[in-house]
């Protein structure tokens, strides 16, 4: 008698220990706001059970400006998320240097691994200093949409030079003052580093920007190139002959709906934008790249461009089942949904042609991307979190006009050299 | 009886020291984990520069962090707003407060009970509530403070209400004071309804009433609730957050940035924790200096 | 006699501008509450054109509600542990003489002096090595430690002045200390216990700095957490955030305007 509830027991026991053993709960960390998002991650958490049936992905959403600080406070604490989301550049390998994100070199060959996924070039957005520190799944870039009925009600041409960019605004005012040719939103902060961004890579050119960014180059020359005035300078033209009132007290959604509501016609927004305008009643708007700049470096085949993807935290509980996780995000079958229901530019590039009732401006912006000679990725995500920071800042106060574009790059080169020193 | 008695005081004797400690040790637990300890932390790590990751990672800069401070210019500004907060917030809060509470108190005959009400709602809520409310206001593009001033014919800031660096601290003060007012208002209002009506009828006779009589005579009366009252929105003005981070986050570009606002930039955005702590000692040194006076302002009254 | 007319109606004249100012923004929030979206954007100064529920269902699917009860449940440990550990450590600092008990009470006049923003790092790093981060026991801790001095030296006050013969007697009778406290003490201390509960039940029940940076996670966030979410989910949807803002406030001016004698006769004491 004595034996058999011992041995009830010890099942019991047993059972109870490999039940609790059994389940393994991955925590997701995601941006909200994207239609049919929901659905994408109940079929992630069908997929992921293929591999191992015992993982729950527990997903949780924030909307975009909360994310940036509160995912830096979770992964410092001990209670943060086994996977999460981030732009890949140096966001993305900040947490990598400062051991917070997880080397996943070793998983790109398990079962379920990342490395049948995707391709090479794509899994070295993830890499820092040469091991992988995130599996990007998509990509996002930027485009001018503009109203084809307005400019043809008013024999408008689209602008291939930022010269005609600002005649086609001057155009605009003269038609009806009160219309706003390209409302900017940069309440946030990174709507106009989006555009310093594109100036910087037309007027200054790649080559010339690399050592600063990455703050390289010797002392005396870090962030001198007089051509990065000139950029800022541009900000001020368009500042005068484009952009709204107080850019700096509008918010990016409002632009967006203004664009939406036809109430301007052009806007530089992001891919995106066009599922959300569609969201809003607007179909009928086509797209034009960044123009070149006149005496710029850069012929204006660059386009805009950020790797986005999923990392995993150094301190997750579970490694193996959390670089699943993000692996499995990438899967052929994840891949094609991620296109279909979050309308993603994905990765996996050859699964894009499988895609069901793309709409218009998906077709765009995969075949615009890939007809681009290279690309660049914005500053906000490209430089050291202080020079990032004091673009953020600069461009607020070259829109206010407290801050001059000269006196905007002094300070920029002096926080730039502090961040070298400390390096 | 007397071996009883003697009994129980030596019992209560060693045991009234046991219910001493007893009594004492959790809130002594509670602020030396919480407070004193963190404190203590501040300072030491001031010394250091660190991000967040390691406690091994610690490197030794002495005085650098605050020698930063003192060339950061970002840092003046926070600090000069957290003095620009001050005495806007004595002039008014604790200045429209007292002239508020004397109204109440004398002024007027009906509605006292309600205008005191309405007046100080808005201190029991949020102050991120009302700092949202306000941002509806200020808008440029939907708010109803534009509208007005379009309405009227009185030109509109171009940056914004928010948006502009010389008018953002004020209209973040217009905020402040819309919550805050009433609690003055009702903190002076009881030290008034102190003053006894023999004092008044006196006055009165002396030929001193309404305004003379407020000034000569009430004045002086509440001079301890005035003191107090300014020690309070003095040590408020330093601790500001909420305001500011919904506000504005500090901007534009740094401009609104108050201490308390600018320990959080640098701590979790820019993760320089040894720098925020070199902030942070500065900001508990004034807080130190602010309490000292506090105390000596109530052992006072 | 004209005189004081005129002193009287600008008296009266001015507390009514100023209860203006004060009851306008609340109506903006009512009424943008009701608009489309599009009337605000066409119609900012005119009237809703008709009682638009639905900004009110899309505020609640955000779990205000649950947001709300966090508040609640962080609201009532902080304050019922404030209170009993801030009366208990009170009462024998005005009561016995030790000497230690001086520098004591200094120590915790000191702890009122420091805001949470001057401790933030530490504080943080202390929190989340304890494991307390996202919990809401474990935010009760920290803003307990913080709601303690003040409200020690409101009990010390009134301890000061409360009258010894009550206890003398019961010492007398053989009762310790402890059983001082919690027999006789706290029965008769009704007015500031209330005092201490009302000032930090409104101050913790919107706390947002330490609530921050302690509670990432959706399941235990506080109420003034949950309004900045809403505010960031939807920055031009005024409606739906106003909504948010009317479900928020409305409980706690209830209460107020119901309790509204009591918050006033905790202010007199604050003074004295």
């Amino acid at each position: 008698m004595k034996n058999i509830i011992k041995f009830v027991l010890l099942t019991l026991t047993a059972f109870s220990f490999s039940k609790a053993a059994q389940s393994i709960d991955i925590k997701l960390w995601d941006l909200s706001g994207r239609d049919g998002q929901d659905e994408f991650y109940e079929l992630l958490q069908k997929e992921v059970k293929k591999y191992n049936p015992d993982i729950n992905v527990i997903v949780t959403e924030w909307e975009n400006e909360a994310y940036k600080t509160q995912i830096q406070l979770a992964l410092n604490g001990n209670d943060g998320p086994d996977v999460f989301f981030n732009w890949f550049g140096e966001d993305s390998a900040r947490l990598a240097r400062a051991g917070l994100a997880m080397d996943l070199t070793s998983y790109a060959d398990m079962e379920g691994g990342y490395g049948s996924f995707i391709s090479k070039g794509w899994q070295d957005a993830g890499a820092v200093d040469g091991k992988i520190y995130g599996i990007a799944n998509k990509a996002v870039s930027k485009y001018f949409y503009y109203d084809p009925a307005f400019f043809d009600q008013h024999g408008l041409s689209v602008p291939s030079t930022f010269g005609e960019l600002i005649d086609t605004c001057k155009s605009i005012k003269a038609i009806d003052s009160s219309i706003v040719p390209w409302p900017m939103g940069n309440s946030e902060r990174w709507k106009l580093n989006h555009v310093i961004t594109m100036l910087n890579q037309r007027v200054v050119g790649a080559e010339n920007t690399k050592a600063d960014y990455a703050l390289t180059a010797p002392d005396d020359q870090l962030f001198t190139n007089p051509k990065y005035v000139e950029a800022w300078e541009k900000v001020v033209e368009l500042n005068e002959n484009c952009f709204n009132d107080a850019p700096n007290a509008t918010n990016p959604e409002l632009t967006r709906s203004m664009f939406a509501a036809q109430i301007s016609p052009m806007m530089y927004c992001g891919t995106w934008c066009g599922g959300i305008f569609a969201s809003e009643g607007f179909t009928d708007f086509k797209m034009f790249r960044f123009p070149k700049v006149e005496g710029g470096a850069d012929d204006g085949t660059v386009g805009f461009l950020v790797a986005e993807g999923l990392q995993v935290s150094a301190k997750t509980k579970h490694p193996e089942a959390a670089a699943l996780v993000a692996s499995i995000n990438v899967s052929d079958a994840m891949a094609l949904a991620d296109a279909e229901m979050r309308g993603s530019l994905i990765s996996n590039a050859t699964l894009i042609d499988q895609m069901k009732g793309a709409p218009h401006w998906f077709t765009f912006y995969v075949n615009d991307i890939a007809d681009k000679s290279g690309h660049v990725n914005v500053l906000d995500v490209l430089l050291e979190a202080n020079v990032s920071n004091a673009y953020l800042d600069m461009g607020t106060e070259v829109l206010n006009g407290t801050k001059s574009p000269q006196e905007a790059m002094d300070f920029i080169r002096k926080v730039a050299l502090e961040a070298k020193a400390a390096m | 009886m007397d071996k009883t008695q003697t009994e129980s005081n030596s019992f209560s004797l060693s045991s009234d020291k046991l219910s001493v400690i007893i009594l004492l040790i959790p809130a002594l637990l509670f602020c030396t984990v919480f407070i004193f300890i963190p404190a203590f932390w501040a300072i030491i790590g001031s010394f250091y520069s660190y991000g967040m990751t390691s406690l091994n990672d610690w490197k030794w800069v002495g005085f650098g962090n605050y020698k930063k401070a003192a060339q950061d210019e970002f840092f003046w500004i926070a600090l000069k707003n957290n003095f620009i907060i001050v005495f806007a917030s004595i002039v008014l809060q604790v200045g429209v407060g007292t002239i508020l509470a004397a109204i109440l108190d004398r002024g007027i005959q009906y509605g006292k009970v309600i205008f005191r009400t309405i007046i100080f709602t808005p201190m029991v809520i949020s102050s991120v509530a009302v700092s949202i409310i306000w941002l509806i206001i200020y808008d440029p593009n939907v708010g109803i403070l534009n509208s007005i001033f379009k309405a009227i014919g009185f030109p509109t800031p171009s940056m914004g209400w928010l948006g502009d660096p010389d008018l953002s601290i004020w209209m973040i003060m217009i905020v402040a004071g819309w919550q805050n007012t009433g609690f003055m208002m009702v903190l002076i209002l009881a030290g008034l309804q102190g003053v006894s009506k023999e004092v008044y009828d006196a006055a009165e006779i002396d030929g001193a009433t309404g305004v003379k009589a407020f000034w000569y005579i009430t004045l002086p009366m509440i001079r301890n609730i005035l003191i107090v009252a300014i020690l309070i929105t003095t040590i408020g003005a330093f601790k500001v957050f909420e305001f500011v981070y919904v506000l504005t986050q500090g901007g534009p570009s740094n401009a609104t940035q108050v201490l308390g606002t600018y320990i959080y930039l640098q701590a979790f955005n820019l993760l320089h924790m040894g720098y925020a702590n070199a902030l942070s000692v500065v900001l508990l040194i004034i807080a130190l200096i602010l309490g000292w006076l506090q105390l000596k302002a109530s052992r006072r009254a | 006699m004209s005189k004081f007319k005129l002193a009287n109606l600008l008296a009266y004249g001015f507390v009514t501008l100023f209860s203006i100012y004060v009851l306008l923004p609340i109506l903006v929030m009512i009424l943008t509450t009701f608009k489309t979206r599009r009337e605000i954007f066409l119609e900012p100064l005119g009237l809703p054109g008709q009682f638009n529920f639905s900004s009110f269902e899309k505020a609640l699917s955000v779990g205000l509600g649950g947001f709300m009860f966090n508040s609640f449940l962080v609201s009532l440990f902080s304050v019922f542990l404030i209170v009993v550990i801030s009366g208990m450590a009170a009462y024998v600092l005005a009561r016995v003489d030790f000497k230690i008990n001086k520098y004591v009470y200094l120590l915790i006049v000191a702890g009122f002096a420091i805001p949470p923003a001057a401790v933030l790092v530490p504080l943080y790093v202390t929190v989340s090595n304890l494991g307390l981060l996202n919990s809401i026991y474990g935010i009760v801790m920290p803003l307990t430690a913080f709601g303690i001095p003040f409200t020690v030296i409101l009990f010390y006050a009134f301890f000061l002045d409360f009258p010894r013969e009550v206890e003398e007697a019961a010492t007398i009778d053989g009762c310790s200390k402890i059983q001082i406290f919690y027999k006789i003490i706290i029965p008769l201390s009704g007015p500031a216990i209330a005092s201490a509960a009302i000032f930090q039940t409104v101050w913790i029940w919107n706390e947002f700095l330490l609530a921050l940076i302690m509670l990432t996670s959706d399941d235990v966030k506080t109420l003034p957490l949950g309004l900045f979410k809403l505010r960031g989910e939807w920055t031009s949807d005024w409606p739906a955030i106003m909504a948010g803002l009317t479900i928020a406030i409305i409980p706690v001016l209830i209460v107020f305007l119901i309790f509204q004698k009591y918050f006033v006769r905790s202010l007199a004491g604050l003074g004295k």
